[in-house]
């Protein structure tokens, strides 16, 4: 599966009719609420609406016949409706607001749970600022549509029916002319709206790059200082920009090109009824009256209309922003977990087994060829060999960051893929190569994850550590347990970090630990501590190591020669540092 | 109207509308774009009653009629054409330009500001706070002139029509105004909230990325969605309170005007009705209401907007106040490698990462660092490299403070190696040539010593391969690789590793310190390491402990005399029996 949101296979491009129906179910729980708001804005149109008409009966039949207690009348009856109205405007701005709120919310959550279920191959194929645009500002512009114009949309086209049907009932043919720049405003439109959602999808992709490039930059910051390169940083960023300036300023003209059109037809309209009015009155088919009204009530179908051009260009928007967003929701994790069937186990001594295992990342060249390799229960595996000869890669399958192309890996005799995550998680750490912390304190660092020391005391929690014998680590931080740790920043330095993830994956006590250049950053007299606590893990714990440093390996009771995509036993310790000194090598 | 929405707070940054300060010709445009297809708009009822009017006497032209009209109406049209054409140009405009002032600002500072300030906050700055300005430009001044027009124009004509009847209106208009300065007090501090629950997605959903991996093997998803729902639910939250406001907003100021046309309605009722105001004079001026009452509407949405771009702006201004690093070194002479640190101290918060650490480094000589994890040895390292500024303490190039070398000449003679990689989405080419100075000469230097030439080779497009962000699609030893090269293309007087054999096997390590050595010769060289052998020849070792110099000496001066330093080779005794071998 290609994960790369940008590529054009991925690109959802929904006609308006399409994305309205994808987008129906975030509304569908909203039913009620859209009926209501429907309600109020139909009711608060309604006494816009009348309004005007009882305050011009007023002035026709009380004030004109200097009739006073009529004003006080109908003056108390147009209160009520104001008060009516105080009410229902309230409402429908609030219940749509709201439901544009909860629709916000629902919709980054559920992005949000996509991105969780996505295989790490979807991380490697997309930009972190862009996923971010998407979450927060594509998001936004569907907000954006539901809480301001939607209501408006509904208000509009309920008063525009209204007066279209006022309209060709006064008198059909003229009421028939007075729409007809309407129809044309109609194919207008249909015909244009492609190219607005266009448009602004075009923009809202230069958007997301621009954000993915000052994300980049900034988290790279203290290489652009080191390198005096405050102009690449500078140079680049002005690229996109200049990229999302031009882009915004076509979705600006496009969205912008309804209302003047609207406007323009609208005023058409009145001219087409003025001069077609006049010629009915002349062959006395209407009257000069009826003409003075009818002008009117065309404004009262126009309006609306000349509002719903500006309401359109932002339905366009929120499509375009829904495009993008359901281009991540359309993502399907390829690395499901198979139905496990018993007849399927194998007997089986080993832990974990590759068989005629091949890997490629996408469509890159093949880096693993038919491996085969089988761990033991208990025992402790080295992995040695060249840098980019493939251990990474090797201990990826393990873990099951990754499926393989070919082949098939076995763990306790079952298909890898037959584990749910929280089974296969909790058999298998892995310690990355890169340590990776989140912003809190060291305590919530090593309990990440883990549930079961979740209510532990702090001095509960040391007893535990103690007990692991990873108290000693913990001397490496100020603040012991409580010190906190910024994700950015020197703050904390490598060592220290791989220390974190150390002790966090130990604590998690699984059946198969692997531990990819885990300790590289940390002095030999601690490393030598870490060892011991390796050794000290339970007996069954199988423990594969990645490592640089001989003497990280010198303890493996087998060692594994990774080059060049394959891997090969080693025998023993001299043969290995053989193979690693003076062997054959490509990277 | 427009003089009660802006913030009056003597600590906040000066007004949102001081943005428009250096866009006075577009500010013009769009106030005359703003009434011009207003006037003619009005123009047109005109028009229209004049021809019903003079049907009714008989001298009807229909073809000037639709001529005139005709023309008004292209006119409108062609003006509201350019009105959105200059407000979405002029909103473009000032957006990007802010965009650049932003970047142009950051840019300038240390590595240090952007730790402080976070980068997602400013990732905000660029994207979510520039859009309210964007809005804010493209919307507010257009509708602020015109509703002012319309305004003051329909006040001027209540007021002539029927004075006393104008001011029972007018006493409305500070009810709606204070309205108005309640509601814009209250949004304001509710955006700004609401701009911070940004920046706090931002870092979740970054982490969350950043850590994909991870969260795929602890099997945390879990713990990320808590984390993504907090953040959301308050997004939710202040969404809410900000809406509850708003739709107060609109209602009581409809509610209001609705009030001032009853009260017209009796009164002015009447008024006619007692004989003191004639039927025509109260007509008209029922229609002048109801001309007003649009154009404060419009005021209550735009308010909305002010606010939202006030508060973006604040952020904005935040940023854009902040001092520039001072970049006033005047040397420019070039290094040979004599590096003094006097009494160096930092302190983070109370605890010290250095303590009085003082060492000297002559040209062409090799030192090394070593310490166990937390020493401070990278934070030393930071510190001579000018990327953190010392509580106590200096460091001296050929003598002279390094604060006092220009930047643009100062970094392209050192070569810097970090433990993390970092690589940028560009070609190989660009990633290790990260310097303007760079040759192609000294690049194949540099790829050949970092032993990548058969890397290189064995990529599709060679050195014009894309990298992906982060790297994803190389090993760690790869990258560290690349980083290495980076740094010797620059032909650095002065190369500083951290830590750059640990990710690297040990015949390539052989092989590329061996490289150093011949096509580098004469550079100073100050390297942290965890291991000794590499080192056992070098001119200097330092032993780092706790911020402190523990010892220091050559590899047989530290043997006899520093148990630590013995402690730590015994550590690696048992690799040295293999790795002698070679």
């Amino acid at each position: 599966m290609n994960y790369e949101l940008n590529a054009e296979q991925n690109k959802k491009k929904l006609s308006t009719l399409a994305g309205v129906r994808s987008l129906w179910p975030y509304l569908a729980d909203e039913r009620g609420i859209l009926l209501f708001a429907a309600l109020a804005t139909i009711a608060n149109s309604a006494i816009n609406l009348s309004a005007p008409l009882l305050i011009a009966h007023v002035v026709d039949t009380y004030i004109v016949a200097k009739q006073f207690h009529g004003v006080l009348l109908y003056a108390g009856i147009l209160l009520v409706l104001y008060i009516v109205g105080l009410f229902t405007s309230y409402a429908q701005t609030r219940l749509m607001g709201g439901m544009g709120q909860r629709v916000l919310f629902n919709l980054r959550t559920k992005i949000f749970s996509k991105l969780q279920e996505l295989p790490v191959a979807f991380f490697n194929a997309n930009k972190a600022g862009d996923l971010i645009s998407r979450i927060n500002n594509d998001t936004d512009q569907l907000n954006q549509f539901f809480s301001r114009t939607l209501v408006q949309f509904i208000g509009s086209i309920v008063i525009m029916i209204g007066s279209g049907i006022f309209l060709l009932s006064i008198h059909l043919k003229l009421g028939a002319a007075a729409l007809a720049p309407a129809l044309g405003l109609l194919i207008f439109t249909q015909l244009i709206s492609p190219w607005v959602k266009r448009s602004n999808a075009v923009s809202l992709t230069a958007t997301g790059g621009l954000s993915a490039e000052v994300s980049e930059s900034l988290e790279n910051f203290k290489v652009v200082v080191a390198f005096n390169r405050r102009d690449f940083f500078r140079k680049r960023f002005e690229v996109a920009n200049d990229e999302n300036y031009k882009t915004a300023m076509k979705a600006g003209i496009a969205n912008n090109i309804f209302t003047p059109i609207y406007g323009f037809f609208a005023n058409l309209a009145q001219l087409i009824v003025l001069a077609y009015g006049v010629y009915l009155i002349s062959i006395g088919s209407f009257t000069l009256g009826l003409l003075v009204g009818f002008l009117s009530y065309i404004a009262s179908f126009y309006n609306p209309l000349r509002q719903l051009a500006s309401l359109w260009s932002s339905f366009q928007v929120a499509l375009a922003g829904w495009d993008r967003v359901s281009a991540i929701l359309q993502m399907d994790n390829n690395m499901v977990v198979l139905p496990y069937a018993l007849e399927h186990a194998r007997e089986s001594k080993a832990l974990l087994e590759f068989k005629d295992v091949s890997f490629r990342y996408t469509e890159d060249k093949e880096v693993l060829h038919h491996i085969n390799l089988t761990l033991e229960k208990g025992k402790t595996y080295a992995l040695v060999g060249p840098t980019g000869g493939g251990k990474t890669t090797t201990a990826s399958l393990m873990a099951r960051l990754y499926d393989p192309t070919d082949g098939a890996i076995f763990f306790e005799g079952r298909d890898i893929r037959t584990f749910d995550s929280v089974e296969r998680t909790q058999k298998i750490g892995f310690i990355l190569q890169e340590p990776i912390l989140f912003s809190g304190t060291v305590r919530e660092n090593i309990l990440y994850g883990n549930d079961s020391y979740k209510d532990f005391s702090n001095e509960d929690l040391i007893k535990v550590l103690h007990d692991a014998e990873l108290e000693s680590l913990l001397v490496r931080f100020d603040g012991g347990l409580e010190a906190k740790v910024a994700t950015s920043g020197d703050s904390l330095s490598l060592g220290q970090k791989q220390l974190i993830a150390f002790m966090r994956a130990v604590l998690r006590n699984p059946e198969l630990l692997i531990l990819d250049e885990a300790t590289a950053n940390i002095d030999t007299v601690t490393e030598q501590l870490l060892e011991d606590i390796l050794k000290k893990l339970p007996k069954e714990t199988t423990r594969v190591i990645i490592a640089h440093r001989l003497n990280t390996i010198e303890n493996a009771d087998e060692i594994f020669f990774v080059n060049n995509g394959e891997v090969s036993l080693a025998g023993s310790m001299e043969h290995a540092v053989d193979m690693l000194l003076h062997g054959k090598r490509e990277s | 109207m427009s003089r009660t929405q802006k913030p009056k707070d003597p600590n906040a940054a000066p007004s949102v509308f001081t943005v428009l300060g250096p866009y006075r010709s577009f500010v013009i445009w769009l106030i005359v774009l703003g009434i011009l297809p207003n006037i003619l708009t009005l123009f047109l009822p005109k028009i229209i009653s004049a021809g019903v009017d003079a049907y009714v006497k008989g001298d009807l032209n229909l073809p000037l009629l639709a001529l005139e009209f005709g023309l008004s109406t292209l006119g409108i049209f062609v003006l509201s054409s350019i009105q959105s054409a200059v407000q979405v140009y002029a909103s473009e405009k000032v957006g990007r330009d802010l965009r650049s002032k932003l970047v142009q600002k950051i840019s300038h500072q240390g590595y240090r500001f952007i730790e402080e300030k976070n980068p997602s906050k400013l990732l905000t700055n660029i994207t979510s706070d520039i859009d309210s300005i964007k809005m804010f430009v493209s919307l507010v001044i257009v509708s602020l002139v015109s509703s002012a027009v319309i305004i003051v124009g329909a006040t001027i004509l209540l007021l002539m029509t029927n004075w006393r009847l104008a001011l029972v209106v007018l006493t409305l208009i500070p009810l709606i105004g204070a309205t108005f300065f309640f509601i814009f007090k209250q949004v304001r501090t509710l955006f700004t909230e609401s701009r911070e629950i940004i920046d706090w997605l931002n870092k979740v959903i970054n982490e969350s990325i950043l850590g994909a991996a991870l969260i795929r093997v602890l099997h945390s998803g879990n713990v990320e969605h808590e984390k993504f729902t907090q953040a959301n639910s308050q997004a939710r939250m202040v969404g809410i309170r900000i809406l509850k406001l708003f739709s107060l907003m609109i209602p009581i100021i409809t509610f209001v005007s609705s009030m001032a046309t009853l009260a017209v309605l009796t009164l002015g009722g009447y008024f006619v009705v007692n004989g003191t105001m004639s039927i025509g004079s109260f007509t008209a001026f029922m229609s002048y209401i109801v001309l007003l009452i649009f154009p404060i509407l419009i005021l209550g949405f735009m308010s909305n907007i002010i606010a939202q771009a006030s508060a973006s702006y604040a952020r904005i201004y935040e940023t854009l106040r902040a001092s520039d690093e001072v970049d006033v070194g005047r040397i420019t002479e070039s290094l040979h490698g004599k590096i003094e640190v006097k009494d160096l101290t930092m302190l983070y918060g109370e605890k010290y990462a250095l303590k009085d650490v003082s060492l000297e480094i002559a040209p062409g000589t090799k030192t090394a660092i070593i310490g166990p994890t937390a020493a401070g040895k990278t934070q030393l390292l930071n510190v001579m490299a000018g990327l953190a500024t010392p509580t106590f303490g200096e460091v001296l190039y050929e003598g002279h403070p390094l604060s006092s070398y220009a930047h643009a000449s100062f970094y392209p003679q050192i070569g810097l190696v970090f433990q993390d990689s970092v690589l940028f989405q560009t070609t190989m080419r660009e990633n290790i040539a990260f310097s303007t100075t760079v040759t192609d000469e000294s690049l194949e230097k540099a790829i050949e010593t970092a032993e990548l030439t058969d890397f290189l080779l064995s990529l599709p497009h060679g050195l014009d391969t894309i990298v992906s962000e982060r790297g994803t699609s190389l090993s760690g030893g790869q990258k560290q690789r690349l980083m290495l090269a980076r740094a010797l293309a620059l032909n650095p007087k002065i190369l500083f590793l951290d830590d750059f054999t640990a990710r690297v096997d040990a015949q390539t390590e052989h092989k590329i310190l061996a490289n150093i050595e011949k096509n580098y010769p004469g550079m100073t060289l100050i390297s942290i390491t965890q291991k000794i052998a590499p080192i056992e020849q070098y001119d200097q070792i330092i032993l780092l402990m706790e911020g402190e110099i523990l010892a220091r000496g050559t590899h047989k001066a530290l043997m006899h005399a520093s148990p630590e330093y013995v402690q730590i080779f015994d550590s690696q005794r048992s690799t040295n029996v293999y790795e002698l071998r070679t």
